[in-house]
């Protein structure tokens, strides 16, 4: 099917949304709480765009929307404009302190204001972390409460038992702002030690015990063997010369 | 059935209202049968009924058929009702209804000025049935619609549903024949069938009233869509407060799979359709109906986005229809009366009749059915009898808490779906109430953001943040420390949450803001400019007077605050210590001259 994103024509597939036609082709919508790994939320609202549909209009969020034949998109308009800068500045004001915010509201030329901001925040609950741990198969963490009062946690705050350390979460956060402490043999991360193993190769601390037991458990391996007793490089490494072995 | 006989009959109403007021207790002194005047005490002929309506001057006793209602029953007055009035024909004076205006005592409350108006049609068998007997339903032509509506072709019924124009009344008001047929259209099987019971706007019974008190009418008209559709499961979601609603459904479901009005092969069809009851968490936000289904299949109550409606991908990524309690008890009456009697009610875009609770600062506050396009003074005014006491009308909220304040100066519109939308208010589920002078409209939206920002899911940065931000800027305001700017940044946010949140709740949350922004800017103003609060509410910005020539000394003020800072001799104007005022305001509230003022 036919769509237009900003008087482009472009060819979108069935079942796809705005935002990943868009991507295809290289227009730039800005999001927040998009990742390629696990789709649209439609939570954070930054990417919406104006659907225009046998002659009227409408505002929607480009991740959520299913493309269908005919629509015309606008990425850009000075209502979405206002609506940008309005979630820049909110969310600004709800984590000040982290950079990635800082650097947002500049971008989005937010006017100054006089609401409160939080000095110690740095999340703006975009759940990058609980979908990361999610696919992970874990779910160690998620949304607790609502409204203001939402925030991302282990169940009732404690140490998780089914967290397996792998710090996805962290890895995936735009703005740093879980905590993951390395010292020596262990990681502390969700109030939880993790005892850290190191490459047989190169001695580099890799992954956690728990993770490892993981992966064996869900991979129906026997023990942690081989190539899981490496590091990233160092089995790409090894994995590149069996190539090698067997090209040869 | 029941041989038609022209002994007396005994309604006592056990609506939640009635109950508050020990109408169990008076339900129970006619069951304890003194006098031995009925053959059985669990004899038919005293019910426990659904509400009645008027619940400010409940509990009511309604006997039939002389149709004597009596008010503000207690039990203690069991014995004297039995024998005067069952017994005899006498009346009871005092027990009658006294109306307000020609200050008599009536006996048919049909005719008093609260009902007049009214057109019971989603409200039919409510407080006339006792809602735990299939029999009384069936005298009532229960079920008569499913047996009607299963000789037909699904899509007759459908079309019937359309050419009747019901529109949704959980608010949305989308035409519910054209959900119906956009399921029925859906290829994908299993199909559900959704009540939405959920109802959580501070105040409003509605849906209550119905599943309490007229339970098998929520099945019958799921059971039809079942039909239409080809759905065979369908969910009925209750609001976990609603406890009573719980026990009326949980009796009704039961009764009808007995009967075959559900379960296998319904009333010899070939239909399978059977009904389960799923308690909410306790989430205002369960009430928008994507949250709903999410909080069925056992998940966080967090809405989706619409972009493809339920009627395709609903329940499990099911083909669903979701429709609310008062919608649902609409479609029989459409099958038996048909869609061109049905529309020949209300306005060119909205069909029918709907229901409200009218609470607040009214005389008569109660459950109000009447036409669509009725206006907003007729529901308050005639039916609602106006504001208590000398205070004035100063708005009345529509919508439930993201609804929005709708001012003197329109108290003509007549209310429909779209006319409430236009006045930047809504019809929401039906919830209204009504503020007098007294009302600080500030403090009102600050009071609804108060509630939104517990109750918004927290999913969406608009409405999550933006309800935060705005909740701060109206507590500055309330407490004396708003600026001018802060008027714009409050639009601004408004308008960019009306827009971009991802639900109903999110999108309608600003409504209280900008409505009274709106309206009621100069009540802003004063706050902000002059720091006053007019209202006497905002206890930085208040500072209570009395007017001299306005007193006159009875004392009454004196004797309500709490904190002594009225003085004066008796008969000579009072005066009010600044110095010892805590603001709470009972002066004002008890004066009856309108003397105590706010600077």
């Amino acid at each position: 099917m036919k769509i237009l994103i900003d008087g482009i024509e472009i060819e979108a597939q069935p079942g796809e949304t705005i935002l990943e036609a868009a991507k295809r082709t290289g227009i730039h919508i800005p999001t927040l709480c998009y990742h390629e790994a696990f789709g649209g939320q439609g939570s954070c609202r930054f990417c919406m765009v104006e659907v225009t549909k046998n002659g009227s209009s409408r505002v929607v969020a480009s991740c959520t929307y299913p493309v269908n034949d005919g629509i015309e998109v606008k990425t850009s308009t000075p209502q979405i404009d206002k609506i940008r800068r309005n979630i820049a500045m909110l969310l600004y004001k709800r984590a000040p302190n982290s950079l990635f915010m800082q650097t947002l509201y500049k971008e989005h030329l937010c006017t100054e204001n006089n609401l409160t901001e939080d000095p110690h925040e740095k999340c703006i609950l975009c759940r990058l972390c609980v979908n990361a741990c999610a696919s992970m198969g874990v779910s160690a963490i998620s949304t607790v409460m609502r409204g203001t009062d939402k925030r991302v946690a282990t169940p009732y705050d404690d140490a998780a038992a089914v967290c397996i350390g792998c710090a996805a979460c962290a890895q995936v956060c735009p703005t740093g702002c879980i905590e993951v402490q390395e010292e020596g043999n262990t990681r502390r991360i969700w109030n939880r030690d993790f005892v850290m193993v190191a490459c047989e190769d190169c001695g580099k601390k890799f992954a956690t015990r728990e993770q490892l037991a993981y992966i064996v458990d869900k991979s129906k391996q026997d023990s942690p063997e081989g190539e899981l007793q490496l590091c990233e490089t160092c089995r790409r490494k090894v994995i590149a010369r069996k190539l090698e072995t067997f090209n040869g | 059935m029941r041989k038609k006989s022209k002994k007396k009959q005994v309604l006592v109403c056990c609506g939640t209202g009635c109950i508050a007021n020990g109408g169990l207790d008076v339900y129970q002194a006619f069951k304890n049968n003194p006098g031995g005047l009925f053959e059985l005490a669990s004899s038919d002929d005293i019910k426990a009924t659904g509400c009645h309506g008027l619940c400010s001057s409940g509990p009511f006793v309604r006997i039939l058929p002389d149709d004597i209602t009596y008010c503000q029953v207690k039990a203690s007055d069991v014995e004297e009702i039995i024998e005067k009035s069952i017994k005899g024909s006498e009346l009871i004076n005092r027990l009658l209804y006294r109306d307000p205006q020609s200050k008599k005592r009536v006996q048919n409350l049909d005719k008093i000025a609260f009902n007049s108006m009214q057109v019971k049609k989603a409200l039919r068998n409510v407080g006339l049935i006792n809602p735990e007997s299939l029999q009384d339903y069936l005298e009532r032509q229960g079920y008569q619609a499913l047996h009607k509506a299963l000789k037909m072709k699904p899509e007759a019924v459908a079309q019937e549903i359309i050419d009747a124009g019901l529109r949704g009344r959980g608010g949305g008001g989308f035409p519910t024949g054209l959900k119906w047929k956009a399921c029925q259209a859906a290829a994908s099987t299993p199909k559900y069938i959704v009540c939405n019971g959920d109802e959580g706007d501070p105040g409003a019974f509605m849906d209550e009233s119905i599943m309490e008190g007229d339970p098998h009418t929520i099945l019958e008209g799921m059971s039809i869509c079942a039909y239409t559709v080809g759905a065979s499961k369908g969910f009925i979601y209750v609001r976990d407060e609603y406890a009573g609603s719980v026990t009326a459904l949980t009796r009704a479901i039961s009764d009808a799979r007995e009967h075959s009005f559900l379960g296998n092969n319904i009333l010899g069809s070939g239909l399978n359709f059977d009904i389960e009851i799923v308690r909410g968490g306790g989430a205002f936000v369960c009430g928008e109906e994507t949250a709903l289904l999410a909080s069925i299949e056992g998940n966080v109550g967090e809405p989706w986005d619409k972009y493809v409606f339920p009627t395709e991908k609903g329940l499990w990524g099911q083909p669903t229809v979701i429709n609310n309690v008062e919608t649902w008890s609409n479609v029989p009456l459409i099958l038996l009366e048909g869609a061109k009697k049905f529309a020949s009610t209300g306005t060119a875009g909205s069909k029918g009749t709907k229901v409200f609770s009218l609470v607040g600062k009214v005389v008569n506050t109660g459950l109000v059915e009447v036409p669509m396009g009725t206006s907003l003074r007729d529901i308050i005014f005639t039916i609602g009898g106006g504001v208590p006491g000398k205070r004035k009308f100063k708005a009345v909220q529509t919508g439930g808490p993201s609804g929005g304040c709708i001012p003197e100066s329109l108290l003509d519109l007549k209310v429909d779906f779209d006319s409430l939308s236009e006045a930047g208010s809504m019809m929401g589920s039906g919830g209204m109430i009504v503020m007098d002078d007294r009302t600080c409209m500030v403090e009102v939206a600050r009071y609804y953001l108060q509630f939104l920002a517990g109750e918004s899911c927290g999913k969406c940065v608009p409405c999550r943040e933006g309800i935060r931000s705005m909740l701060e800027i109206l507590e500055r305001i309330c407490n004396g420390q708003g600026c001018l700017q802060d008027l714009d940044l409050l639009e601004d946010i408004g308008e960019s949450v009306r827009t971009a949140a991802l639900c109903a709740l999110g999108r309608t949350a600003p409504n209280p803001v900008l409505s009274t922004l709106k309206y009621f800017r100069d009540e802003y103003l004063e706050h902000i400019v002059n720091h006053r609060c007019p209202a006497g509410v905002c206890k930085e910005l208040s500072e209570f007077y009395i007017d001299a020539e306005l007193c006159n000394g009875c004392g009454l003020c004196a004797k309500n605050c709490p904190v002594d800072a009225v003085q004066g001799e008796k008969k000579q104007p009072h005066v009010i210590d600044n110095s010892k005022c805590i603001k709470c305001g009972e002066c004002i509230n008890e004066c009856q001259f309108l003397a105590v003022k706010v600077r």
